[in-house]
């Protein structure tokens, strides 16, 4: 009965009820959501046994409501029948419930495995892992070795997921040529032959880049459990350590090559995998995403009385800790000039490569931003001239130019408003401006004007709670968002007939 | 005697062939002046830009010759002001006097209205470094200098932000240095390009792309068939306006000068004061009503005015910018009231403070009426949320044809009827959605046009606070001075608030460039981008075409 009415509902059973269909965008929520909660239930049981090697205090609850949650979405999966037809907006807003839903789920573990106790904390710390930001203000004691990988395994998990997300979402902003890149001219072997063969290869690349990085952080002296951690936290750009620190030369040099990797677009890393590297610094993008790292560090040595080694390795890391909005804590070494902040907010709200795990931005959508800035000056000299923007080459198609510019425009209205929420909870003008951008660009962490880091605990829960939303937009890359937000207000407002009901009476009246 | 005509004598060589291809092409872009020879017996340069650039000089040089002559009267100062005044009348003829208006293309018209406005405000310097107004004991003249020009272009560009503090009082300068500045305000307010458009006999119809490219907002609206009977009509709206709001300035306790001089940087949306509290000095409801409503009606456009005063038609709440700017400052100031009385403060003077700060705000004036540092009036004591509302409102300006800046309110309505539109084609794919303000359907070309000024606006705002951070303004002071100077507001977050002065703020490299971007919101991104554009273009046209020269001669 239960699994009729589903399958009613979800739009795949003819002839029970059809007036009482669900919208396909609803069966595409329905499924993502099932995958979220299997995704979280796999993290539950990784934890659970995780937790063996520590006080195994959580062992047996992690384990209990993994494995349920598990086989709930095992057997949803089963239920639940996708439609057919599936649109784009259906796609955005499966993307953005699964989000908030794994988000969610991560709550629910913290809380239940005694994390925390604080349900805005737990909430906090689960949105800031699932959305790979670094503004997670709990830490579990060294032993809850559950807790620790609960934190980094949803931060990988977060990870894997935006970039399952990017194949998703790229065609929308102008960089899914790369990866529908289908060609098999000579010997290249494209990335995205068909949609299977992609999540495949999105997951051995993204399992290789976090083993070699667990490989290198074990080299470079940390402890196997303490490397995992790391790696996780490296390689999905989540940057909460849990726990775990990077307190070596050794460590850090390890965390920037890992950073660096981790901000690359996977084209770049599949095109080296197979041997085609010789032509990989004829991406604009790659050249620019290693120029902005080379820049941004030697400005920042020269703003924050940076020399020698040390100051080097810690520009390096701070800098690329920032643009690939990783977001490992680091102290300032020198005194800072005014000029560092802005560059640190700078580079965060930019942001990696496209198709890289990490957030921002991005450094496509900003030459697109560029090239329609330069447009429109040449369209003020000429007219009626047919101007073009070209991209790698190619001419990008008119409606990705409309999207980068529109998701600029939410971009920086979900930055102001997140920022003024924030300011009237109680944080000042600077922290306001920093947490904000940091949370969109799912950056972190937010540092005092003289680089000291902000403990986000010692903020009120309304602009802890306040960021959360910015966390997902910015980890959705802004767009996805608002238009699941857009879809849902119009379902509601469909459904109870308010339109219908305001233009009935604006008839009347006139 | 006839002279052959440019371009004509092309067997002297390679050289003199490059040469007159080089003067032909600059011709065309830079529209720099060119010996005509062509013109048998006048022997005038052609060039629109000089040509446009000295008669704006002329209006300067009498407002300087104004302000002298007050000055003389007061007895108060010496000369400085007259012979600025004369020496920009020397320029201004070397300028006019041998040119003549030539080609009016796209690239000319930005060229000469940027030019003007650099070379406007580069001799509207002058008085100031005549009358040593910045030369204050220890200053060194790179400092003095960059003091002067910034408060030229704050003048001109309708900013209002002043490098005039505590350690150099504005209530210390003579009537005559302080009746200019309020001038140059009053000049920028309707823009010197219309002015001279009002009376250069050899314009006509091109005359309205000079004017287009020079007013805020999206377009012109002619107020009348002929151009120079817009132009003109647009001044004397604006001379009427100024005079109404002296009058009422002066019914409310008022000195006559100070009224005037109030009057001038009201109208304009301008905010210079002659007092160092700017309004918050007479601490009156009546100076404060009067000033209020005049920014809200210098921040409307002046066509609605001109329909409301000459054709009888109260349009306002029909016009659908004007009622989305008026509900945004309601909706604003109710806000910012709760936030205040949030704040510790009673609720009338809550209602005053936000008041007042949001349609000096949201009209671009900057005036402020705190009595002194840290009063109710004064945004720089306020909470974070209260100042970063206030942010939102040097964003969106006023009305399109109005005198304030900012992004203004049209191209905001119409950047979210396109967010709005994009967001929804994803659910309708196959619909034809255009963006619409009330029944009207806006054109594409003009919605891409306004993306695309949207888009250079948030790259100048990040741009220009690296650059200002890294002159060494701290973030807040460096964002919130770089959206102020864009927007044309005045004061700014930080450290440069209401009773701040932006010489104590920032150092002077900085302030030069929020004087660059002063000019660049001022004339609203294009003009002068495009003017530093054109000689890019030249020189790499010109580069093009000599290697293509080259190529050939050694194939030949």
């Amino acid at each position: 009965m239960i699994r009729r009415i589903l399958l009613s509902r979800a739009g795949g059973l003819e002839g029970f009820s059809p007036d009482q269909r669900w919208p396909s965008w609803c069966t595409a929520a329905a499924v993502a959501t099932t995958v979220a909660i299997g995704v979280g239930g796999v993290l539950g049981i990784t934890a659970g046994l995780a937790d063996l090697a520590g006080n195994g205090d959580d062992t047996a609850t992690l384990l209990v409501v993994g494995g349920t949650s598990a086989l709930a979405a095992a057997v949803l999966h089963y239920w639940t029948k996708s439609s057919e037809r599936v649109r784009d907006v259906d796609v955005l807003v499966a993307i953005t419930g699964g989000l908030v839903g794994f988000c969610l789920y991560v709550a629910c573990l913290f809380l239940l495995a005694g994390t925390t106790s604080n349900v805005v904390d737990a909430l906090t710390d689960a949105v800031a892992a699932g959305t790979t930001t670094a503004l997670g203000v709990v830490t579990p004691e060294m032993e809850d070795h559950g807790g620790r990988m609960l934190v980094a395994g949803a931060q990988w998990f977060g990870g894997l997921g935006a970039l399952l997300f990017g194949v998703a979402i790229l065609p929308f902003f102008g960089a899914g040529r790369e990866f529908a890149d289908r060609s098999r001219r000579g010997t290249r072997r494209p990335m995205t032959p068909d949609q299977a063969t992609a999540v495949r290869n999105i997951m051995v690349i993204y399992g290789i880049v976090s083993g070699g990085t667990w490989l290198a952080y074990v080299l470079a002296g940390a402890t196997p459990f303490e490397s995992v951690l790391l790696a996780m936290a490296t390689s999905s750009t989540g940057g909460m350590t849990a726990g775990a620190t990077l307190d070596t030369a050794a460590l850090q040099w390890v965390a920037v090559a890992g950073m660096f990797v981790a901000g690359t677009s996977l084209v770049v890393l599949w095109r080296l995998g197979h041997g085609h590297g010789r032509n990989l610094l004829r991406s604009a993008e790659l050249r620019l995403y290693v120029g902005l790292l080379v820049g941004g560090i030697l400005l920042f040595l020269l703003w924050t009385d940076g020399s020698g080694v040390d100051g080097a390795r810690r520009a390096a890391f701070t800098v690329t800790s920032t643009l690939t909005t990783t977001g490992f804590p680091s102290e300032p070494g020198g005194s800072w000039a005014p000029a560092a902040p802005v560059l640190i907010l700078g580079l965060a709200s930019i942001g990696p490569m496209v198709g890289s795990a990490g957030g921002g931005f991005q450094i496509l959508r900003h030459r697109i931003l560029v090239q329609a800035a330069i447009r429109e000056m040449l369209r003020q000299l000429h007219p009626r001239s047919l101007i073009l923007v070209r991209l790698g080459g190619r001419v990008a198609n008119e409606d990705t130019l409309s999207k980068v510019v529109v998701s600029q425009f939410l971009f920086v209205s979900a930055v102001f408003i997140t920022g003024l929420v924030v300011a009237v909870c109680g944080l000042d003008l600077a922290t306001a401006l920093g947490a904000a951008v940091h949370a969109i660009s799912t950056a972190g962490p937010v540092r005092s004007l003289d680089g000291i880091i902000i403990d986000p605990a010692s903020w009120p829960d309304g602009v802890r709670l306040a960021l959360l939303p910015a966390m997902v937009i910015g980890r959705l890359s802004v767009y996805p968002a608002f238009v699941a937000a857009g879809t849902g207000f119009a379902s509601i407002r469909d459904r109870t007939g308010l339109r219908r009901q305001w233009r009935a009476s604006r008839r009347d009246e006139s | 005697m006839n002279s052959p005509r440019p371009g004509t004598k092309l067997t002297l060589g390679w050289w003199r062939r490059w040469s007159a291809l080089w003067q032909k092409e600059r011709r065309h872009t830079f529209a720099i002046p060119l010996p005509d020879r062509g013109v048998a017996g006048r022997g005038i340069w052609a060039g629109t830009t000089p040509h446009v650039a000295g008669l704006a000089l002329f209006f300067v040089a009498a407002g300087m010759l104004v302000a002298g002559l007050v000055e003389m009267v007061g007895g108060d100062e010496g000369p400085a002001v007259l012979v600025a005044a004369a020496i920009t009348a020397v320029v201004a003829g070397a300028l006019w006097w041998p040119t003549r208006p030539g080609l009016l293309d796209h690239t000319t018209v930005f060229t000469a209205v940027g030019m003007t406005w650099v070379v406007a405000s580069v001799i509207g310097a002058l008085p100031y470094l005549l009358a040593g107004t910045f030369a204050t004991v220890g200053q060194s003249w790179s400092v003095v200098l960059a003091d002067a020009l910034f408060e030229s272009v704050s003048g001109f560009s309708t900013t209002g932000a002043t490098v005039f503090g505590a350690h150099n009082p504005i209530e210390a300068q003579g009537a005559g240095i302080l009746l200019y500045r309020q001038l140059t305000q009053w000049a920028g307010g309707m823009g010197i390009v219309v002015l001279v458009v009002m009376v250069l006999p050899a314009l006509t119809s091109s005359g309205l792309g000079l004017i287009d490219a020079e007013a805020p907002g999206m377009g012109v609206d002619r107020l009348a068939p002929r151009i120079k009977a817009t132009a003109a009509r647009f001044w004397s709206l604006y001379l009427a306006f100024t005079a109404a709001v002296a009058l009422g300035l002066l019914l409310a306790g008022m000195r006559p000068f100070d009224a005037v001089a109030h009057a001038l940087s009201t109208a304009s949306t301008g905010g210079f004061s002659t007092k160092d509290a700017s309004i918050g000095h007479w601490d009156s409801v009546a100076v404060e009503g009067v000033i209020l409503v005049s920014m809200i009606i210098g921040g409307a456009s002046f066509a609605l005015h001109n329909s409301a005063l000459r054709e009888r038609k109260f349009g306002y709440f029909r016009d659908r910018e004007c009622r989305a700017y008026l509900t945004i400052l309601c909706l604003t100031t109710a806000l910012l009231a709760v936030l205040l009385v949030g704040d510790d403060a009673g609720t009338v003077g809550a209602l005053r403070a936000a008041v007042f700060n949001v349609v000096a705000f949201g009209t671009s004036s900057g005036f402020n009426n705190a009595t002194s540092a840290g009063a109710l009036g004064d945004f720089a004591a306020w909470a974070s949320g209260p100042q970063l509302l206030l942010l939102f409102l040097m964003v969106f300006g006023g009305c399109t044809g109005s005198t304030s800046g900012g992004v203004k309110v049209m191209r905001l309505r119409v950047g979210i009827g396109h967010a709005y539109r994009t967001l929804r084609s994803l659910r309708r794919p196959r619909a034809l959605l255009p963006v619409r303000i009330g029944p009207a359907s806006i054109p594409e070309s003009i919605v891409e046009r306004i993306a695309g000024f949207m888009v250079i606006y948030g790259l100048l705002v990040v741009g220009g606070t690296v650059v200002v951070a890294a002159l060494g303004a701290d973030l807040v002071s460096a964002f919130g001075g770089v959206i102020s100077a864009l927007g044309n507001m005045g004061p700014a977050l930080g450290e440069a608030g209401p009773t701040s002065s932006y010489a104590d703020a920032y150092p002077a490299p900085a302030r030069l460039v929020l004087a660059l971007l002063m000019l660049v919101g001022r004339l609203e991104i294009f003009p002068l981008l495009l003017m530093l554009v054109a000689p890019y273009r030249t020189v790499r046209t010109r580069s093009d075409r000599f290697l293509s020269a080259l190529v050939d001669r050694r194939g030949s």
